[in-house]
């Protein structure tokens, strides 16, 4: 697993290459809290290389969320393959994120 | 039917997995990934459950896994050392008070992805069924 974070003006991208799951998530909470830290206003979590997701991603994903609106900020989530968007429809997650079908798309809901 | 046995340890939940996947494209090639997605993310989930909550993550403590296809379908067991629980328990995670929560989703998964999910009367060994087609 790799991520990557991109301030691209004024939304924070964070590019996650591989799976989030009970083993990667550690390393990627590290990098969420350092965003949280930063108390970064509009993120967005680009799932675009991203081949798997268990309930523990979940977990961290939603944590993330909760802290990041703990400040004020707004998470976003984007380019979702169709398997590991149906994961949050099932889990209802769907009601909680905002998932864009492209980056471009997320970046401009922002504004 | 192939048996093993494994340790409570973290690693043991993606070489179930990974033992489990081999297994299927090793008898059914065209196996959909689709279907071998939500049968890796259950026998994870079954396995976690099994290490954390029914063997306390006590590593010396076995978790039994057992799997084999029939009628084009794989049956997985996956069996702790615990007391086990009862899954008619457990808060429903869709509903509108636990979506914030960061736990309780993995049972739910099992449940949903799977085509059967059994637990025994200790609730410390869960069946799940899956057809491959």
């Amino acid at each position: 697993m790799q991520i990557k974070v991109e301030d691209k003006n004024t939304v924070t991208i964070c590019y996650v290459t591989g799976d989030i799951d009970i083993n990667t998530a550690p390393d990627i909470k590290k990098t969420f809290d350092r965003v949280i830290q930063g108390k970064k206003p509009k993120v967005l979590v680009n799932f675009q290389s991203v081949n798997y997701v268990d309930s523990s991603g979940l977990a961290t994903l939603v944590e993330f969320l909760k802290n990041i609106r703990a400040y004020g900020g707004k998470l976003k989530l984007c380019t979702m393959s169709p398997k590991i968007k149906s994961l949050f429809e099932i889990t209802k997650l769907d009601r909680l994120f905002e998932i864009a079908p492209a980056e471009g798309d997320a970046v401009t809901s922002f504004a | 039917m192939v048996t093993t046995q494994m340790k409570s340890e973290t690693d043991s939940i993606r070489h179930a997995s990974a033992d489990i996947v081999n297994f299927i494209l090793s008898k059914k090639k065209d196996a959909h990934r689709d279907i071998l997605f939500d049968i890796k993310l259950c026998v994870e989930e079954a396995v976690r459950n099994a290490i954390v909550h029914g063997n306390k993550s006590e590593p010396n403590l076995p978790v039994d896994i057992s799997y084999d296809i029939a009628d084009n379908k794989i049956i997985i067991v996956v069996e702790d050392r615990g007391t086990g629980f009862h899954p008619a328990n457990l808060p429903d995670p869709t509903h509108a008070d636990n979506l914030f929560k960061e736990s309780g989703r993995g049972v739910y998964l099992m449940y949903k992805l799977m085509d059967k999910v059994h637990y025994n009367a200790r609730g410390n060994s869960v069946t799940m069924e899956k057809a491959l087609a």
